[in-house]
């Protein structure tokens, strides 16, 4: 059986309409050229097709030594005999395969890598990040929060006399941590506090000056060393980090709207990762409170506190934190849960002396500015 | 210099076979299996995909072909991620230190490379896929030497620096000049015959009327800028040289982006196959080729069988693609 076929010598580019003849050993090529028959064997074991599947088309290459010869074909006998045959070397299964019902193949494909892209998104990464955070050495997880800290200091107006009393009160407690707790206190107006990962917690000076009771500064404290303990500030940046490179990866090259989409899709599943473990130090600092012997109301008064002093909840899906009713609901159950707790009073007499050290701090302030004023 | 010996003048164009579904399953193939082996089969995908569309593409009866394999372009990702890293690790350990001196070292350092590294690439990226392509059985071969086009590009550099980046177009034009002036197939040449001056001001033009036509400008942008590179390609081959054209207006422009950027925003990027294919079959529809070539006359030159791949990963790196 011969099949129609273009061949080039690969010495000219001219094109040579031949006829081929195919052996289990030697495809035979005849062609005219300048009205002489000529022919040319290919021996089998040194042709190599073409190994990409283009629809109504083969081509194939002889040859050991450059220039190499050439066979374009598309007649459909040729294609199919192909197709049909045994050598591998002529007929890659696969993509044979792939391409013969194309539709299946392609919903099949899409199918695959939509699964394949959320698989990844929601399990793989994510265990990969925090068993990252989980695993690192003790010491790389002090130096990253040292190194922030290094980075922040110069910004936080860290007040070295309240900070030492706060660290008196936090070296009451009794806290399960790899990490050795340092508290700072920052001057300043917000209502914030946050803990560095490896063991520095920060507390801003009007929250200490909203504070009612020590109960609720140990809640505070509570919340912060659970955050340090579980590596949440590093499991929180790991996972937030991976997820955006691979976000970024699969759709920063496809457009700018796909991006932005991506982007925001992401942004909410990481908020909703930040509310989980907020709630979880939430738990975790009640842990400690009971581990101290605390009245773990301290924790949902703390909450109503804060809830008075801020003029809006923040829905939870926009937030980081879960909303300030929830996390009063879930803490108040737990704390009514308690059968006893006890007065410490070595804690009593330390959270003294940092209130009147803070309140005398604020007098001063108010006098200033009102002098300032007049 | 333009010569007609009075040959029979006719108008070549390439037709591109490729199908939107077809391409997708090679496309979707690749993408899943570079995911599952964590970007490990990135040279194969990439190499499978340029082997599409050049087998898709056909030029007087005959198709193109590119004879690059995975292993050499997986073999030149290799060597630049060793070199980045290093250059990595050098920048964190500068900035570690926490002495001036080191950091400012290690920054130029690395920025430095980046920017000398450019000519280099471009260099082994052209003569690699010159190398590996043929048509007809006849390969390219880019004749260029790295020290020139290091020079073209130093030059553009300084100049682009002290004339404040007006002279950017100047280097652009420079580069395609020298890349398109060294590059053969068998006995046809290419040339460009574009100037700085004309690119400028296409630059300018945008500058000017996209915030007055609220970005509607852009279509006129594409159509003049392609134009510019196309119609001033030529090919000379026995002293006869004809040119490219690409006949084509603001308003296909306007259909190519605007249909591409409404496919790929609703299907969160899975129409990418079918865009590259409209795209592709875009500009082989406009592209002609006018005037007298003797395709059957073109003869072999001998072969630079350049297998590194390593210029062209770099330029795929930075997210730069030849033509």
């Amino acid at each position: 059986m011969a099949f129609k076929a273009k061949y080039f010598d690969g010495k000219t580019s001219k094109t040579h309409h031949a006829k081929v003849t195919i052996n289990s050993l030697q495809w035979t090529i005849c062609y005219m050229d300048d009205e002489s028959p000529l022919q040319v064997n290919w021996s089998v074991e040194d042709i190599k097709k073409s190994d990409v599947f283009t629809k109504g088309f083969i081509a194939f290459t002889h040859g050991k030594n450059f220039p190499f010869q050439r066979l374009e074909s598309d007649d459909v006998n040729f294609i199919s005999f192909i197709s049909n045959h045994d050598n591998k070397n002529f007929n890659r299964g696969i993509d044979t395969k792939l391409h013969q019902s194309s539709k299946k193949t392609l919903v099949s494909l899409i199918v695959g890598l939509i699964g394949l892209v959320f698989v990844a998104y929601l399990y793989v990464i994510p265990a990969i990040a925090e068993n990252f955070a989980a695993n690192l050495s003790q010491s790389a997880v002090t130096d990253f929060g040292n190194y922030v800290y290094r980075v922040l200091s110069p910004e936080l107006n860290i007040d070295d006399e309240k900070s030492k009393k706060l660290q008196g009160f936090v070296d009451e407690l009794e806290f399960d941590t790899e990490f050795n707790i340092e508290a700072y206190v920052a001057n300043s107006d917000q209502l914030n506090a946050f803990a560095l990962s490896g063991g520095k917690i920060v507390i801003f000076s009007s929250l200490l000056e909203k504070l009612e009771n020590k109960e609720q500064l140990v809640a505070l404290i509570g919340h912060e060393v659970a955050h340090i303990e579980k590596r949440h500030v590093l499991k929180n940046v790991s996972r937030n980090l991976s997820g955006a490179v691979f976000v970024s990866i699969l759709f920063g090259d496809v457009n700018s709207v796909t991006a932005v989409l991506a982007d925001n899709a992401h942004m909410f599943s990481q908020l909703s990762f930040s509310r989980s473990l907020e709630k979880e130090a939430d738990i975790y600092g009640l842990e400690i409170m009971k581990q101290n012997n605390v009245d773990l109301n301290g924790m949902p008064e703390l909450f109503k506190l804060l809830k008075r002093e801020t003029d809006i909840d923040i829905p939870s899906y926009l937030s980081n934190h879960p909303m300030l009713k929830n996390r009063i609901d879930y803490t108040t159950t737990l704390a009514l849960e308690q059968d006893r707790f006890n007065n410490n009073y070595d804690l009593e007499e330390k959270w003294n002396d940092l209130k009147s050290l803070v309140l005398d701090y604020e007098e001063d302030k108010l006098e200033n500015e009102n002098s300032e004023n007049e | 210099m333009e010569v007609i010996f009075g040959n029979p003048s006719t108008t070549k164009k390439i037709k591109y076979f490729g199908k939107g579904s077809e391409f997708a399953i090679v496309y979707f193939k690749n993408i899943i299996l570079t995911l599952l082996t964590l970007g490990l089969y990135y040279p194969w995908a990439k190499v499978e995909i340029l082997k599409y569309h050049y087998q898709s593409s056909e030029l007087d009866d005959a198709r193109f072909q590119f004879h690059a394999t995975g292993m050499e372009v997986f073999r030149g990702f290799i060597k630049i991620y060793v070199i980045l890293i290093l250059l990595y690790v050098y920048l964190l350990f500068g900035i570690q230190s926490q002495s001036e001196v080191m950091t400012i070292t290690a920054a130029s350092l690395f920025y430095l490379f980046f920017i000398l590294i450019i000519p280099l690439a471009i260099h082994g990226a052209v003569r690699y896929r010159a190398s590996r392509s043929s048509w007809k059985g006849i390969h390219f071969k880019y004749t260029g030497s790295k020290k020139e086009l290091f020079l073209v590009y130093i030059k553009g550099v300084l100049l682009t620096i002290f004339t404040l980046g007006i002279y950017s177009a100047w280097l652009q034009v420079d580069i395609r000049k020298y890349v398109l002036s060294k590059l053969k197939f068998g006995n046809v040449s290419f040339n460009f015959h574009g100037s700085g001056g004309q690119l400028l001001w296409i630059n300018i033009k945008l500058v000017l009327l996209f915030y007055i036509t609220l970005g509607i400008y852009s279509f006129w942008y594409y159509k003049n800028l392609w134009r510019f590179y196309i119609d001033n390609t030529s090919v000379t081959q026995n002293g006869e040289r004809i040119y490219l054209s690409f006949k084509m207006k603001a308003g296909d422009v306007f259909e190519l982006l605007v249909v591409n950027f409404f496919l790929i925003a609703f299907t969160l990027g899975l129409a990418t196959p079918w865009v590259a294919v409209r795209t592709l079959n875009f500009f082989f529809k406009f592209s002609e080729l006018e005037g007298y070539v003797d395709t059957n006359a073109i003869e072999q030159s001998t072969y630079d069988d350049y297998d590194d791949a390593t210029g062209d990963d770099f330029l795929d790196f930075l997210d730069f693609d030849l033509l």
